[in-house]
């Protein structure tokens, strides 16, 4: 009965809740896969100092925790002059997080293609742009498929710091505090958002888990 | 396995460079060396235009009381993590035993378990113990509010490392093990338990990274961490970006130890890191 009583008082915040933490998810996935791309480029282009910062730049990120980087772009970078939107806050935040580790991924996925198939494609002639392109990045990017599906998930998981400003409307983390501040509705309030981030993990995890092997290489 | 290659493919990618190229790497060298300095630079007059450089804001850190109080949150963060590690440890473990099962139901619940521990951020476990579980009536401590919910996030990630080091255990030793009539119980308490185990110390001290992460979620339930005690710090001192910036520093420099101990350890015996992630928060 309660249930019923919930849902009817909360199930569009829930709602609302859910599309926040979708389209927060996408955004962040997005940002951090074309911003860690841009690193990785950064990590193997034959220029020094580029591949410092690029080396240093995933130390700091993958090693700094969410709440700590959430924190200091949404109250110290005003200090600074740097006053962002709260959910601007958010997405930078888990765009430099998640850029670090998909950096990580983009480089143990060139690991795997290795120094026989470049010494190889090497001696057959093809420029550094050829090897690139019909070599390296084909494979590359096929046997990252598993890590960048739970990078996805992660992603998520990593936009519950929403909930630590004030964002509205709240995402699924934060919608949780929201009802039991005003309605002691217990266990009930948390299953629903519990639920949904579950949901949306196992279905990505499945999608993830069809398309590698669609695109797998065997070796 | 592959431990060895890591290191150079990225000079692999390129040949010998000739002259020609090696003068153009040079300046492109100069200018992004340049370019980086300029950046710094930037950010540092940026700190400095905003008055974040003054003496008031950093002269704090040049007394030892400031950095006693810090190091008890370290403690605190450490404490905390350390519990959550074993708590972990022993929850993945279970579970990943479950998931081996003779019972189906067994092995249902415990994969249930796993993936929702996976699945589901650690500050909605925390917004648990913190919010809904006293409109229960149960009331805990902040060290187990946030102690807590770092060991499920954790538990769920290690029975995943767990089962992927008993999978990796060749098929053959279990088969020896049947031949031999040792029952289901005993061939992985002895054969695959231990081989398990070289494959998935370094894994399990990575994972350390996420629950260290995850203490920091302590900021929400007022447990005395290292992020929190910054917190107080900051309300005595009116010192936000310096104290903030030098708790990420410490976050991170610990992280990096504990990374850079298990890829240390992972070369060592030669295995591979597995990927079971979630990345923070």
């Amino acid at each position: 009965m309660r249930f019923v009583e919930l849902l009817s008082t909360y199930g569009d915040m829930y709602v609302q809740a859910a599309l926040a933490t979708w389209w927060m998810t996408a955004v962040s996935f997005i940002g951090a896969m074309v911003l860690g791309l841009a690193v990785t480029i950064m990590r193997v282009c034959p220029i020094a100092p580029l591949r410092v910062v690029g080396d240093f730049y995933v130390q700091v990120f993958r090693n700094i925790p969410g709440i700590s980087m959430l924190i200091l772009v949404a109250y110290a970078l005003p200090y600074l002059g740097l006053v962002l939107d709260w959910v601007v806050c958010v997405l930078v935040s888990a765009i430099l997080i998640c850029s670090a580790f998909a950096s990580e991924n983009f480089m143990s996925g060139i690991n795997t293609v290795g120094i026989g198939q470049i010494e190889a494609a090497r001696s057959l002639g093809l420029t550094f742009g050829q090897m690139m392109r019909l070599v390296i990045i084909p494979q590359a990017v096929r046997s990252v498929v598993p890590p960048m599906t739970n990078l996805l998930i992660a992603t998520m998981l990593t936009t519950a710091i929403a909930s630590q400003v004030p964002v509205a409307p709240p995402e699924l983390t934060g919608v949780v505090s929201y009802i039991n501040t005003r309605m002691p509705y217990g266990v009930l309030a948390f299953i629903i958002p519990a639920a949904t981030y579950l949901c949306t993990s196992l279905l990505i995890g499945y999608v993830g888990n069809k398309l590698d092997q669609r695109v797998r290489i065997l070796r | 396995m592959s431990a060895p290659a890591v290191k150079p493919i990225r000079d692999a990618l390129y040949e010998q460079p000739g002259p020609k190229t090696r003068k153009r790497i040079n300046i492109a060298t100069a200018i992004a060396a340049v370019l980086v300095l300029i950046c710094i630079g930037l950010i540092v007059r940026q700190f400095y235009v905003m008055g974040q450089l003054d003496a008031k804001y950093w002269e704090l850190f040049t007394r030892w009381t400031t950095w006693r109080f810090l190091l008890t949150g370290f403690l605190g963060t450490l404490k905390s993590a350390a519990v959550a590690g074993l708590l972990a440890l022993a929850g993945g473990l279970v579970l990943m035993w479950g998931r081996f099962s003779k019972i189906p139901p067994v092995r249902w619940v415990a994969r249930a378990i796993t993936e929702f521990f996976r699945g589901v951020p650690s500050l909605l476990f925390v917004y648990f113990f913190f919010i809904v579980m006293p409109t229960i009536g149960v009331k805990m401590d902040s060290f187990w509010m946030i102690t807590l919910p770092a060991a499920m996030s954790a538990a769920g990630a290690c029975a995943e490392v767990f089962r992927a080091g008993v999978n990796a255990v060749p098929a053959g030793q279990v088969e020896a093990a049947k031949s031999l009539g040792m029952s289901k119980t005993k061939t992985m308490l002895l054969i695959q338990l231990p081989q398990a185990i070289k494959f998935v110390v370094p894994t399990l001290i990575s994972q350390l990274v996420i629950v260290v992460k995850d203490t920091t979620l302590a900021y929400v339930v007022s447990y005395a961490d290292l992020l929190q005690n910054g917190r107080v710090l900051i309300a005595n001192y009116d010192a936000l970006v310096s104290v903030y910036l030098v708790v990420a520093v410490i976050y991170i420099l610990l992280n990096y130890l504990i990374n850079k101990a298990s890829v240390a350890i992972a070369n060592r015996n030669g295995v591979k890191l597995i990927d079971v992630s979630k990345v923070s928060a």
